[in-house]
């Protein structure tokens, strides 16, 4: 009976004869119209409810705990969310070998890229913690699921052999030697 | 961060090995010259006039045929070097060639047109004398060969021996010399030094003997030197004691025991005192008689044309002063041609008819002496008739320093040849200058400048001197693009040494080159071409050089000065050369005289305030002189005689000992060590190059440490060879020792092995080859030196310091061919990898990179090993053909290689010389600082500016779309 865009706009007039005689129905859209004024003029004590409107107060009971429950979820999965990639980089790890070649270069890029990343914007995310209570405990974890995430990449770079750890990644740097004395001769002329 | 470039680098060439050269860059960065020695016997070839041949055989037992137009080779044949090759005579008849080679041991005919040999045939065995051509009833068909106790004959057309005759009397009777007039008789006429001469007629039929005479002659000792044949086989002697001119008739009718005398008094004729006249004749066709004219030299500068006429001499000529007479013929005209000097600086050539004596028209050719040359030592005519039946003629002069001067009347060089470079002793490579713009303006802010000049006459000079480098880069500018109009074949880039500058990379240097023969040359590095010479006339011919770069060109505005040391060897007198590298010219420095006969020199990394390297000079009192010794020299050197040593290797006597420096500048041995000479001589000493970078300190492991080379700079290493040559127990010994301690490092012996032995040293490795007579192969070894995984002291090297000995790792191989000469490759920083230059018997040049040679070469392969990037271990060494650096241009008996480095780090020059000059460049880890030659510029520039102007009009077209975007 009612058109689905009538719902939320205005409100659907039913009563009335002399409505009903002249058109089978009609949505009024605007409160404000000549006609609905001489109906409310009409009725001045009773006011126009919207659908589904009750005027008895609903109790309500448990929504807020809810919520707040559902925030220090959704901010503990914040937390834990580089924790939880460990396992993954792992296998990736694993899979992608020590050879060095374009592949493994380009994953153990990502891996040490995302950590650095996201210490790098720290605030923003305490800032999505802010409203979780246990937002301090929530920080440390992050930092220190990243600070793990970055430990391991660089662990793959060590064991790819990227990290100059060993005396001869400085060979180059070495200077010759200062001569401490001057030789020359050679045989009898 | 140049550093870290560098690493990259360093793994870009990690792992490579030399590519051949592309056909299109044959001759491209290389170049070969082509040599054939001193000569000693020389023909024209005329049996065609129009032949443009010259033969000559030359003291380094090559013979060659050059072209008498250019002065280049036509062929040449190299024979093997030592007396065993030795060239004794040249006959030359027709289009056959006589050879007599290796004191004659051989016999062979060459085909003078195409340089093909007709045959050869082995002699019998004998000291060789002398050869002649025997000619009958005008021909001439068979060609004698004298030797010390036989005589045979043999037929010019196939070499067969006619017949061979023992000669009678031969240990007794010396015979010298083989004569034949034409006539069907061959006469070998020998002599008892100061008692009679003895002739002896042959038949040339059949051998027999015609006639045996032995004429008194008591004043006579060598019939070569004071006799000749002239006439109808008239033997002419010229007796300086007496003085008279002997004669004898060796036409057999005649049966005089006797010679007839003729005073030279008698013909007006005066000895110069203490000369021993020479007598010339003329034989112009050995199937006929020889000319009755003949030269008589009674002084350094004087001849004398005589004919010999029915018993009688009679002077043509009298020619004083005269420096140089020959004869030569043509068709029926035989002249005399006599150089005699104009002045200082020229002399002239004549001509004079040979019946007469007079002097034919217009022939005189004006030689001009080059005054960094030597005197003219012999001359070669080539006659030729004119249309009008004229003579005219070529000459070719032949000077002291092996220079061959080829002249065309009136005085026109046609082409000279520097045979002395066929004998290079020593050579080094010099930096040329900068262009006389650049040096100007480094001058302009020398030291001295600024300090006379005010500021605003520094301003004004500063303009000027950038407005004439804008002027120069415009003038180079508009020779650029006037060249490129032009095709590439016609565009020359004429080196002289008044344009000669360094380019760019420092590839073009000046090639200091000295002979043998004591002349000195300098030659481009690009092309080959000589710029300067220079002959130090009173150098001894056993003589020891030493060449010194005492101040570079990084000095302007001091000049370069270089300074060669000759030693004569006989007497120890030692005269120091100083001169100027890029122009030959002597330096107005005077060198200290030296009384006393040098051991050795050292040249020291100290300099004075002109920026010369200071020389050490050791003599035989182990009393050192400085040169130069300036005040400010022999300050610096008191402060620093307590870390200058030196050492001295005696070979007679075996020992080699050690010095320090005195502030006095005298010495004090600090240690000897003695090798027995019973049991081994020292062969060879070298220590290492004092221009040799090494960059990396170590070698990286599979594990990734680090194996520190053992890099001392006072290391030496000293070959010995046993005296004992049995194969069996015959041994090659390396001793490397530290030449400021005199402690032994290291000690190899190689049993049953035997020299030559061929050593490179350098870094931290010494390579060596040597014969193994057990195996009967050649071997290579190689020794490689190391600290260990951790360095002592990082910071300095001290020999007085080093309590740790160095790991040692040696390995050897077997090499496919013997080897003349070896050589590392030197690069500016040592960062490229090296190789080794062998220079081979074959003529090839080898470019064998020194990871094959490497001690640490696995057996067994292992994980780190592959990680090292080591080949297994394989004992034979290959030769690839695309080693050879020399391609196809074999260069003969190579004597040394000398290697220096270029201004690019990828690039090292090459100098290979012996009998041939050979240089180029190499590169041992390609070419990684260089773009290609055939990099496309074209297509580079063309994408990037397509990839530009696309940016462009997207950016615009993008932006066209946003606003579009925005109005709807």
């Amino acid at each position: 009976m009612a058109s689905p865009g009538g719902q939320g706009g205005g409100a659907l007039s039913t009563r009335g004869g002399s409505g009903a005689r002249r058109m089978k129905w009609a949505l009024e859209l605007s409160l404000g119209n000549t006609r609905s004024r001489g109906d409310r003029q009409g009725g001045q004590g009773d006011v126009v409810y919207p659908i589904g409107y009750s005027e008895k107060p609903v109790p309500d009971t448990s929504i807020q705990e809810t919520d707040k429950n559902l925030v220090e979820k959704r901010c503990w999965d914040v937390a834990l969310g580089p924790l939880k990639q460990i396992p993954m980089n792992l296998f990736i790890m694993y899979m992608s070998g020590n050879t060095i070649s374009i592949f493994p270069i380009m994953m153990v890029c990502m891996m040490a890229w995302r950590p650095i990343q996201a210490l790098m914007s720290m605030s923003a995310t305490f800032k999505l913690l802010e409203s979780s209570s246990q937002q301090w405990l929530q920080g440390l974890v992050y930092l220190i699921g990243n600070l793990l995430g970055s430990a391991l990449a660089i662990y793959k770079c060590q064991s790819m052999g990227l990290l100059p750890t060993h005396s001869s990644d400085w060979l180059a740097f070495i200077d010759p030697p200062q001569r401490m004395e001057i030789m020359g001769g050679g045989m009898v002329l | 961060m140049a550093k870290l470039i560098l690493l990259w680098l360093k793994c870009i060439i990690l792992y490579n090995a030399v590519d051949a050269v592309f056909e299109d860059q044959v001759g491209k960065f290389d170049w070969r010259q082509q040599y054939v020695g001193k000569v000693r016997f020389s023909h024209f070839d005329t049996h065609v006039q129009s032949s443009k041949k010259v033969l000559v055989a030359t003291e380094n037992n090559v013979f060659a045929a050059l072209n008498t137009r250019t002065g280049e080779l036509f062929w040449r044949h190299v024979d093997k070097s030592g007396p065993e090759g030795n060239i004794d005579a040249l006959l030359h008849h027709g289009q056959d060639a006589i050879l007599v080679v290796g004191n004659g041991r051989l016999l062979r005919s060459w085909d003078v047109n195409v340089g093909g040999l007709n045959w050869e045939i082995v002699l019998d065995s004998g000291s060789f004398q002398k050869a002649c051509l025997v000619g009958q009833q005008g021909t001439v068909k068979h060609v004698a060969v004298l030797k010390k106790n036989i005589i045979s004959l043999h037929y010019l057309s196939n070499g067969h021996q006619k017949w061979i005759e023992n000669l009678p009397d031969s240990e007794t009777v010396d015979y010298q010399t083989v004569y034949s007039g034409g006539n069907g008789e061959v006469y070998a006429l020998g002599i008892v030094p100061h008692s009679h001469i003895v002739i002896i007629a042959y038949s040339t039929d059949d051998g027999e003997i015609i006639k045996q005479i032995s004429v008194e002659a008591p004043w006579l000792s060598n019939i070569v030197a004071s006799c000749a044949v002239i006439g109808q086989g008239v033997l002419i002697c010229v007796d300086s004691a007496t003085p008279s001119l002997y004669m004898y008739n060796l036409n057999p009718n005649m049966d005089d025991l006797q010679m007839t005398q003729i005073p030279l008094q008698s013909l007006g004729l005066e000895v110069a005192p203490d000369f021993q006249p020479v007598l010339v004749s003329h034989q112009p066709n050995s199937a006929h008689q020889p000319l009755s004219e003949f030269f008589l030299q009674l002084g350094p500068d004087n001849f004398l044309l005589l004919q010999f006429n029915n018993g009688q001499i009679v002077t043509l000529r009298d020619f004083k002063p005269a420096l140089l007479v020959s004869f030569a013929t043509t068709g029926e005209k035989t002249i005399a041609a006599v150089m005699s000097p104009k002045n200082k600086t020229a002399s002239s050539i004549n001509l004079f008819s040979a019946e007469t004596g007079r002097r034919l028209l217009d022939t005189t050719l004006i030689f001009v002496m080059d005054p960094n040359g030597g005197k003219p030592e012999k001359i070669y005519i080539q006659p030729f008739l004119k249309k009008d039946d004229s003579v005219g003629y070529r000459a070719m002069v032949q000077t002291e320093d092996h220079t061959l001067t080829f002249i065309q009347q009136p005085g026109r060089v046609m082409w000279t040849r520097e045979e002395a470079l066929s004998d290079v002793v020593t050579m080094e490579m010099v930096d040329l200058p900068l262009t006389g713009t650049q040096a100007e303006l480094e001058g302009e802010f020398g030291k001295k400048a600024a300090i006379q000049d005010g500021l605003m006459s520094m301003v004004f000079k500063r303009l000027s001197s950038q407005l004439i480098l804008l002027q120069a880069w415009i003038s180079h500018l508009w020779k650029l693009f006037y060249d490129a109009r032009k095709p590439r074949s016609q565009v020359k880039n004429e080196v002289t040494i008044e344009n000669l500058s360094r380019d760019e990379f420092n590839l073009q240097k000046m090639m200091v080159m000295v002979t043998a023969s004591g002349k000195l040359f300098g030659i481009d590095s690009k092309t080959g071409s000589i710029l300067w010479r220079h002959y130090l006339n009173d150098v001894p011919s056993n003589a020891a050089f030493k060449l010194m770069v005492q101040r570079t060109t990084a000095h302007f505005p001091h000049p370069p000065q270089c300074t060669l040391l000759i030693k004569d060897k006989d007497t120890g007198l030692t005269t120091l050369h100083v001169f100027n590298p890029i122009f030959g010219k002597k330096s107005h420095v005077t060198p200290p005289a030296l009384p006393q006969p040098i051991l050795q020199s050292l040249l020291l990394p100290l300099m004075d305030q002109d920026y010369a390297k200071v020389l050490l000079l050791v003599d035989d009192q182990y009393k050192v002189s400085a040169f130069p010794s300036t005040k400010n020299v022999l300050q610096q050197l008191q402060e620093m005689a307590s870390s200058i040593f030196f050492y001295l290797v005696d070979s007679s006597q075996g020992r080699l000992s050690g010095y320090r420096l005195r502030t006095d500048l005298s010495t004090e041995q600090i240690w000897e060590v003695v090798i027995p000479m019973e049991i081994q001589r020292i062969v060879s000493v070298k220590g290492k190059r004092p221009n040799e970078h090494v960059h990396s300190q170590g070698r990286v492991m599979g594990d990734r440490s680090v194996l520190y080379k053992y890099l001392n700079p006072n290391l030496l290493a000293v070959v010995t060879e046993s005296t004992d040559t049995h194969q069996e127990r015959s041994f090659v010994g390396i001793i490397l020792i530290d030449g400021v301690t005199g402690r032994i490092i290291h000690e190899a012996v190689q049993r049953k092995a035997r020299g030559p032995v061929h050593i490179v040293h350098s870094e931290n490795w010494v390579v060596y080859e040597y014969w193994s007579t057990k195996s009967r192969r050649n071997e290579f070894s190689v020794i490689e030196l190391y600290e260990g995984m951790e360095l002592y002291n990082s910071t300095v090297f001290s020999s007085l310091d080093r309590p740790h000995a160095p790991q040692v790792l040696q390995q050897s191989y077997i090499f496919p061919s013997a080897i003349s000469t070896m050589e590392a490759t030197l690069t500016e920083k040592g960062i490229t990898s090296r190789h080794l230059l062998i220079g081979l018997p074959s003529g090839g040049i080898l470019s064998l990179p020194k990871m094959f040679l490497d001690p640490r070469r696995p057996e067994i392969v292992s994980e780190q090993s592959r990680e090292e990037n080591l080949i297994p271990y394989a004992p034979e060494l290959m030769i690839r053909t695309e080693w050879f650096i020399n391609y196809n241009q074999s260069i003969s008996r190579v004597q040394g290689i000398h290697t220096s480095p270029s201004g690019l780090e990828s690039t090292c020059l090459v100098v290979a010389y012996g009998l041939d000059i050979y240089q180029t460049r190499v590169y041992p880890s390609k070419q990684f600082d260089v773009l290609k030659d055939d990099y496309d510029y074209m297509l580079i520039s063309s994408v990037l500016l397509a990839l530009f102007f696309a940016t462009m009009i997207s950016k615009r077209l993008a932006e066209v779309k946003l606003l579009n975007r925005a109005w709807r």
